[in-house]
């Protein structure tokens, strides 16, 4: 075997480029703001994190990693795996629900796609609080819908307000556009050809669907659904309102050990301790989003 | 009463407080309902965690050191400033007070608000100064007497304060009686629905011993809050809500781990509305809040017993308090001074629907409040309450480790 190598035809370094170029400093104002209300904020974080408590709403500046220390505990593996295991259940509920809209919208309609996209997206302009007091109020076990379902005998005790199932509806509905956007953008650049090519040579619908469609959609898909999960991973309304309070989500914790107890170092530690687990997350994403700009699928 | 407003503590930014307040107040109004304090708070709560967010952090002292009103009298004598600032839990007062002060005394007044007591505790520790009023719950009261942060008040500038029942002025949070006039008080109890929970529970003790049971049946509702649902395990126990002792805690948390599945919801800002349309048939409630599910509930079958339990419970109280810096003393005294007058007092109660602890200004509410013991609770009960407080850091944070078990079991 030869070690030589064929090199790639260089390709010249800079195209040239007829766009207007503008001076850099011209983002400043963004780059500041960004600093200030993002980054500052995450670095008094950091900061508190490894600090501790001296006393009500009082921290003592140190380097100490007693707070993650104390987060090492099975209660609180319980909540952080509580919480991904509900965001999980309602990302896998989105996509349930999620995929065959986008699948539909993109296969099926012609003139009114973008009255359906409309549709899909003008919940999202109302407030997230008054969407989800309204599920309340779906959901409540003396509402219509209970009714309806005791009616059709299909469950006689309609129980589903404060229980996780509550939680996961709210979730799978206050976050589905953010799958089907994704999903559906990626159905739209989708070559259907190919689909009519593996049929043409006998494959059945299901196949080609699993051996063509998913595939090839499959980045939008994860894009859509870490889109959905992290945001239902820090999720605090949601679990206060539908699962009525009964449900310790990790955004739950923090919160009431930044407001309740005052204890600002521990509350830091567990945000950032959940932070760095979910950009293992953020990490696929980012790796996913790139494939599907390579392959433009 | 706490800080159980924790449930809706983020979303709108604190700016749009007023704004809100306003709407909540028009929609009350036109609804002919009145709000309660709770409500009050749960909308407000929005805004906390903002404000709990940007509060920032000073270590423990601000506030420019103790006063030290000690052997001389430096307020006697002196004139009345022109203004009063005042930092409230909003819609807390009647508005014919504030124009009957201003009239007396030719003061201006500016009031701010807040919606619970951390934000209370964040705005003074972060450096917050410009406040003759506040009004901090009795856990709050004792955290800011530690800090030195308020002011030693002359009772000679407010005589009409001498009308508080004694109960009331040396407290376990104010043992000297020196830092605060209370503003109005109210309980801890439970409700239960008549027709469905036949065993009528007189104690704390005996209605978590039927959660289990009728958890089954329906929506069974705790108070939330890692400084509710603790401290009232403990008493229901027979042990001080104060405790320190991990050997008691433990108790109280396996205690309540016992009958966890026995609660469906732990909640204190929906609970009324829902109790009172028929909802939930076991839980607790605060006094103020009970009075309104058990009128609500009158015409629809009369259904919920309302219960001030007999033996411990908790008690709290708002308290009439001035910060150490305040810029108008005299104002702040002259404040305080005037919503003890019994004849404000009324109107008061009238408006908040809590009571105040001044005999005279009871003798002369109407007769719907003073005869309702929901209102107007005796001292045989409210004798046996305990304050729930926050001793240290270390008994809050333990508290609040319970109440995440509690909550994730």
């Amino acid at each position: 075997m030869t070690t030589e190598t064929v090199q790639p035809p260089k390709r010249s370094p800079r195209r040239r480029s007829f766009a207007p170029r503008y001076p850099g400093w011209l983002t400043a104002p963004s780059l500041i703001y960004y600093m200030i209300f993002f980054l500052g904020p995450l670095a008094i974080l950091v900061v508190f994190s490894v600090a501790t408590q001296a006393g009500f709403g009082s921290v003592s500046y140190t380097f100490s990693t007693s707070q993650f220390k104390a987060l090492n505990d099975p209660l609180y593996i319980k909540v952080f795996r509580q919480t991904m295991l509900m965001a999980a259940g309602g990302t896998a509920l989105t996509i349930a629900i999620g995929y065959p809209v986008a699948y539909w919208m993109s296969r099926y309609l012609t003139r009114y796609k973008t009255l359906a996209l409309l549709l899909v997206i003008v919940p999202f302009w109302t407030s997230f609080l008054i969407r989800t007091y309204a599920l309340k109020i779906i959901l409540d076990p003396q509402g219509y819908l209970a009714h309806f379902v005791e009616w059709t005998g299909i469950s006689n005790q309609f129980n589903v307000l404060y229980t996780g199932k509550a939680v996961a509806i709210g979730l799978a509905y206050n976050y589905l556009p953010l799958l089907i956007l994704p999903v559906y953008a990626s159905l739209e650049r989708m070559d259907w050809k190919l689909v009519e090519a593996a049929t043409d040579l006998g494959a059945s619908p299901f196949k080609a669907f699993r051996q063509i469609t998913l595939p090839l959609t499959l980045p939008g898909l994860i894009t859509g659904a870490l889109l959905v999960f992290i945001p239902m991973c820090g999720e605090y309304v949601v679990p206060q309102l539908l699962g009525g309070g009964q449900f310790a989500f990790v955004g739950t914790v923090i919160g009431s050990n930044f407001l309740g107890a005052q204890n600002w170092p521990f509350g830091s530690a567990m945000a950032i301790a959940f932070m760095v687990l979910l950009s293992i997350f953020v990490v696929i994403y980012i790796a996913f989003a790139t494939r599907e700009e390579q392959f433009g699928a | 009463m706490t800080e159980h407003d924790s449930k809706l503590n983020i979303l709108a930014p604190i700016e749009t407080r007023p704004r809100l307040d306003r709407l909540e107040r028009l929609v009350r109004r036109s609804g002919g309902g009145r709000m309660t304090r709770a409500e009050a708070l749960g909308l407000g709560g929005l805004a906390l965690l903002a404000a709990a967010g940007c509060g920032g952090k000073t270590s423990t002292g601000g506030g420019g050191g103790a006063s030290s009103s000690g052997a001389a009298d430096p307020l006697a004598g002196k004139p009345m400033e022109s203004n009063l600032v005042i930092y409230n839990w909003s819609q807390y007062d009647d508005p014919s007070t504030y124009k009957s002060f201003k009239t007396e005394n030719h003061v201006a007044i500016k009031e701010t608000y807040y919606s619970s007591n951390d934000e209370l505790l964040a705005k003074l520790q972060a450096g917050g100064t410009g406040y003759d009023i506040i009004v901090p719950s009795q856990n709050a009261v004792g955290e800011l007497v530690q800090l030195g942060s308020l002011m030693k008040l002359d009772k000679a500038l407010i005589p009409n304060a001498s009308a508080v029942e004694s109960s009331w002025v040396k407290t376990s949070y104010d043992p000297t009686g020196e830092y605060k006039v209370v503003k109005d008080f109210g309980v801890t109890g439970f409700f239960y629905n008549n027709k469905i929970v036949t065993e009528k529970p007189t104690t704390m003790k005996q209605f978590y011993d039927l959660l289990p049971k009728y958890g089954k049946v329906g929506r069974t509702n705790l108070l939330d809050g890692a400084e509710e649902v603790v401290p009232l395990a403990l008493m229901a126990l027979g042990y001080d809500p104060n405790t320190g002792d991990p050997a008691v805690l433990d108790k109280a948390k396996s205690f309540l781990l016992s009958i966890r599945s026995g609660v469906t919801t732990i909640d204190s800002s929906n609970y009324i509305n829902d109790a009172s349309a028929g909802k939930i048939i076991l839980g607790q409630g605060w006094n103020g809040d009970m009075r309104r599910i058990v009128s609500a509930r009158k015409k629809k079958g009369d259904d919920i017993t309302a219960v001030l339990p007999q033996g411990a419970s908790e008690k709290w109280a708002d308290n009439w308090c001035i910060p150490a810096s305040a810029p108008d003393p005299v104002a702040a005294h002259a404040w305080i001074n005037h919503l003890c007058d019994p004849a404000v007092a009324v109107k008061e109660m009238e408006y908040h629907n809590y009571p105040i602890p001044i005999q005279a200004a009871l003798d002369q509410a109407p007769a719907e409040l003073k005869n309702d013991t929901l209102f107007n609770v005796p001292t045989s009960y409210t004798d046996h309450y305990k304050f729930i407080l926050n001793p240290s850091a270390e008994i809050v944070n333990a508290r609040t480790q319970i109440y995440t078990a509690f909550q994730s079991a």
